[in-house]
């Protein structure tokens, strides 16, 4: 299987722009799938393998960080990387998304360049 | 994102944390609203002078919203004419927009989300900390948006091809 993407946020204009983004930073995923939020990211995960996630951090129902205290959780999933893509950018809320596995973070608004220094270390 | 079309809105806020703030906010909008179109909608912005008051009334517009709350209380919103809005949406999606639909609001609600997390660092360095609601986006054939009268607030108008659009600041200090 090839590698694949699971792109989590609210906004289906950031979830197009992260994954028009993506292919315009030269990563090729064979697949990109999408949540709208933590908790269908999770559901989605139980039958689904993927090998990153890209993450907002303020969504409905279940936002960036608790997805990430519940993902580190699941021994199936919890060694997936993620980076947080969120207009979110202060020390804190980054700091405690890495505290919770955070592999890096990309701050709204990003060009494809932005985004290929941070995933492209990751694949 | 929650939508509201076509009815008249009223939404209270109060004044900004500390007036001799103003200046910089204002900045800060105009910075935050052309680095925005610069890296991801790609069209050319001019900010023009803030407003001397406050715009209440729109016709066939469309407004992002986004409320603050925490050491701030407020709220942040950008009031767009209706093709402004399919214009900004077309560039941002790289897709052809013919009419306000879903693909308007969410652009729209994520555009007014972008410009909020900016501000929320602006306030967060300054010891102010806020946190944002999810995205709202209302349009309309006529809708007002209310503060009340003592509210503070900051106001930028930005020019682009084929028409103008506003980022408003509203904030007031939390006890």
């Amino acid at each position: 299987m090839g590698k694949r993407v699971l792109v989590i946020d609210d906004s289906s204009t950031m979830r197009k722009i992260v994954s028009r983004s993506l292919r315009q930073a030269g990563l090729e995923f064979d697949e990109i799938l999408e949540a709208g939020d933590g908790q269908e990211a999770l559901s989605l995960l139980a039958k689904e393998k993927v090998d990153l996630i890209l993450s907002d951090i303020n969504m409905p129902n279940m936002d960036g960080i608790e997805f990430l205290r519940q993902k580190k959780e699941i021994a199936a999933i919890k060694d997936i990387p993620v980076v947080m893509i969120t207009t979110e950018g202060g020390a804190d809320i980054i700091g405690e998304a890495k505290s919770l596995g955070a592999a890096g973070n990309v701050k709204k608004p990003f060009t494809p360049d932005m985004i290929n220094e941070v995933i492209g270390a990751l694949i | 994102m929650l939508t509201t079309s076509g009815r008249r809105l009223f939404v209270a806020v109060l004044p900004l944390c500390h007036r001799s703030t103003t200046l910089d906010l204002q900045q800060h909008i105009t910075d935050a609203t052309k680095e925005i179109f610069e890296t991801m909608i790609m069209l050319d912005i001019t900010p023009g002078a803030p407003l001397p008051q406050p715009v209440r009334q729109f016709k066939a517009s469309v407004s992002g919203v986004i409320g603050l709350a925490g050491s701030c209380k407020g709220m942040l919103s950008i009031h767009l004419p209706e093709p402004v809005a399919k214009a900004i949406t077309s560039s941002f999606l790289g897709m052809e927009v013919d009419e306000i639909n879903d693909d308007v609001t969410d652009a729209i609600g994520e555009l007014a989300n972008m410009l909020a997390g900016n501000i929320k660092m602006v306030l967060d360095s300054a010891g102010k900390a806020v946190t944002l609601s999810i995205p709202s986006c209302i349009h309309g054939e006529e809708y007002s948006m209310d503060s009340v009268g003592d509210a503070d607030w900051t106001a930028v108008p930005f020019r682009l091809d084929g028409g103008e659009f506003v980022v408003e600041l509203q904030i007031k200090n939390n006890g």
